[in-house]
């Protein structure tokens, strides 16, 4: 402690300097995961919302939400105590009275009973009443600039939908969702005149979410043209989202990596600059153990500090970025990439410790 | 009593087929209170004695007594811990750590022990070697002669039974030179360590109690000789 505190005292800004290289890595590592988190966040948060254990989706559509639709009396053979009837479909909309290109938005629409526990809660306005109104993904009002009693069209009709109560940010596959009645969407469906709702039939659903079973079991009662997956393995399948995990996985790992390497570097070549020193005082007695722990202490400090400046950037950064940049903090992660980074650069001093460990005193005497 | 024994010590070292008779059996005995000069052209075996006493490496044969440990027969964990305790070094060049004030060289020392840091007996000891008012002064800020100073300081701060000086003198003019051995010298006395110092100044051989001269890792005793002249 001694050591180690009273040298980054004297060497101010050499050891500046190291810090600085550290924060700013750890604030590459901390903003990716922003990035990543907050990517994944915006693939999964409205099938989050449902706090579901699992869903039913036609055993055809391969995991795809978009694409399962079955008759909604298979539906009512799953036997489960708590299940929700959900007819999903993504569309583009206009806000009403524009007609740009800019202007245009990808949404999700997803239709439920109010009475289903799917349905979100309502954070601002008011529940819809009535077939032309509906409830909307607070991200369109901040992202896109959509008000209350805004109305909406369904881009290649003329169809309109009043929003009338935003929920919390609600999205699915990177699109905000919208929440209407199962009979709404399933017209909004069939004015797009693709899909098979298309045909006339009125009586499709697209999954039954399934909420309260064990992760281990599955609800008995389907039919086989009907699957269940665990809730998990559904968003892993969400189109893109493992692909991002990984990719986002890959570069925070290799930061990591990159950061012990660098801090380890550093801390060898200033290890080899002293040897003389801790040849003198191996000489005088002091003992490798000692000037070991100072080594490694002075890494931990300067990971530390480091790791601070990086998530004190990283914070400021996160409350300046627009808010469509799908960034968003998380605490747990930071805390756990903070210990990886202090656990891995104290292993890259140890090369530095063997250094130490290697020098002889007798070459500091004559 | 004496404070430092060697008995019948002697160093070999193998270079490739030949074996390097680097110090011949010797016998050696220091009292406390004691100011031991040791002279020899370089490669005569001083180093190799310097480093023997200091324990730094153990002798091929024979026995090294210091203060009542035996030092030849220790594990290197053991010696270092003697070399902590027992032993001062004041070295050519210097033995600081250029990264400590001059108090704080003596604070390390307390530090490494485990023992909360005695203030009081540090400004002391830097007080009766002059160099009390640079005691907040790094070793870059500090004149060769002060160095010096300061190292005695940090040599004598642990109370060690035995001072071991490796040309303390080297680097200093003519003046600071006999300022540096007179206040070993005194420290000696004054304290009661054993010191051995060495040299290549002859010069500073009258503050000696006993002279000896190693040639080819024969270690005589020739204060007499020096007496004379």
């Amino acid at each position: 402690m001694f050591l180690a505190i009273n040298e980054i005292r004297y060497a101010k800004t050499r050891y500046l300097l190291i810090v600085g290289v550290v924060a700013l890595i750890s604030f590459l590592v901390y903003f990716l995961t922003g990035l990543a988190y907050g990517l994944a966040w915006s693939n999964r948060t409205s099938v989050d919302d449902w706090q579901a254990s699992g869903i039913v989706l036609s055993d055809s559509a391969n995991k795809n939400l978009m694409i399962s639709t079955f008759d909604e009396g298979l539906a009512d053979s799953v036997n489960t105590p708590k299940k929700a009837n959900l007819y999903a479909l993504q569309t583009v909309v206009l806000k009403d009275g524009f007609d740009d290109e800019s202007q245009k938005i990808n949404v999700s629409f997803f239709g439920a009973d109010k009475t289903a526990f799917i349905y979100p809660e309502i954070i601002e306005g008011r529940d819809s009443a009535g077939s032309n109104e509906v409830i909307a993904s607070v991200s369109l009002k901040g992202e896109n600039k959509l008000a209350l009693n805004d109305t909406i069209q369904i881009a290649g009709n003329t169809a309109t939908y009043k929003i009338v109560g935003f929920t919390k940010s609600l999205k699915f596959n990177t699109a905000p969702v919208i929440y209407t009645s199962i009979d709404v969407a399933r017209y909004i469906r069939g004015n797009m005149m693709v899909g098979p709702a298309a045909s006339g039939k009125s009586n499709l659903i697209s999954a039954v979410v399934v909420r309260g079973i064990a992760a281990d079991s599955s609800p008995s009662g389907l039919n086989d043209k009907l699957k269940y997956y665990k809730i998990e393995n559904f968003i892993l399948s969400i189109p893109g989202y493992q692909a991002q995990l990984l990719t986002f996985g890959i570069m925070i790992g290799f930061l990591i990596i990159i950061a012990a390497l660098v801090i380890g570097i550093f801390m060898y070549v200033l290890t080899i600059e002293k040897k003389s020193i801790f040849g003198i005082m191996k000489a005088q007695g002091i003992s490798t153990l000692y000037i070991s722990k100072s080594v490694i202490l002075q890494t931990v400090i300067l990971t530390v500090l480091g790791v601070a400046v990086g998530l004190g950037l990283t914070v400021l950064t996160s409350l300046l970025i627009p808010p469509a940049v799908p960034f968003l903090n998380n605490w747990f992660y930071y805390g756990l990439i903070s210990m990886l980074l202090i656990i891995m650069s104290v292993l890259g001093t140890l090369f530095s410790v063997l250094i130490v460990s290697k020098i002889d005193p007798l070459k500091a005497i004559g | 009593m004496s404070l430092v024994e060697l008995k019948n010590v002697y160093q070999d070292f193998a270079d490739g087929d030949d074996t390097i008779h680097a110090l011949k059996k010797t016998n050696l005995s220091i009292n406390a209170g004691e100011f031991v000069a040791i002279i020899g052209p370089s490669g005569s075996g001083k180093s190799t004695l310097l480093t023997i006493m200091g324990g730094l490496q153990k002798p091929t044969g024979g026995i090294v007594t210091l203060n009542g440990h035996n030092f030849s027969r220790a594990n290197p964990k053991r010696r270092t811990q003697l070399r902590f305790e027992e032993i001062g070094f004041i070295l050519q060049g210097s033995n600081l750590v250029p990264y400590l004030t001059v108090e704080k060289q003596l604070e390390l020392i307390d530090k490494v022990a485990g023992k909360p840091f005695d203030i009081v007996a540090a400004d002391k000891l830097l007080d009766s070697l002059g160099i009390l008012a640079l005691k907040n002064k790094y070793p870059s800020d500090l004149s060769g002669g002060e160095r010096q100073r300061a190292s005695i300081a940090r040599a004598l701060y642990s109370n060690p039974s035995l001072i071991l000086a490796d040309e303390p003198t080297a680097s200093l003019d003519t003046v600071k030179a006999f300022e540096v051995v007179e206040i070993l010298a005194h420290e000696t006395k004054q304290l009661k360590k054993a010191t051995v110092m060495v040299t290549h100044d002859e010069r500073l051989l009258s503050y000696c109690d006993k002279v000896y001269v190693i040639n080819d890792g024969v270690l005589m005793d020739k204060t007499g000789f020096y007496r004379r002249v």
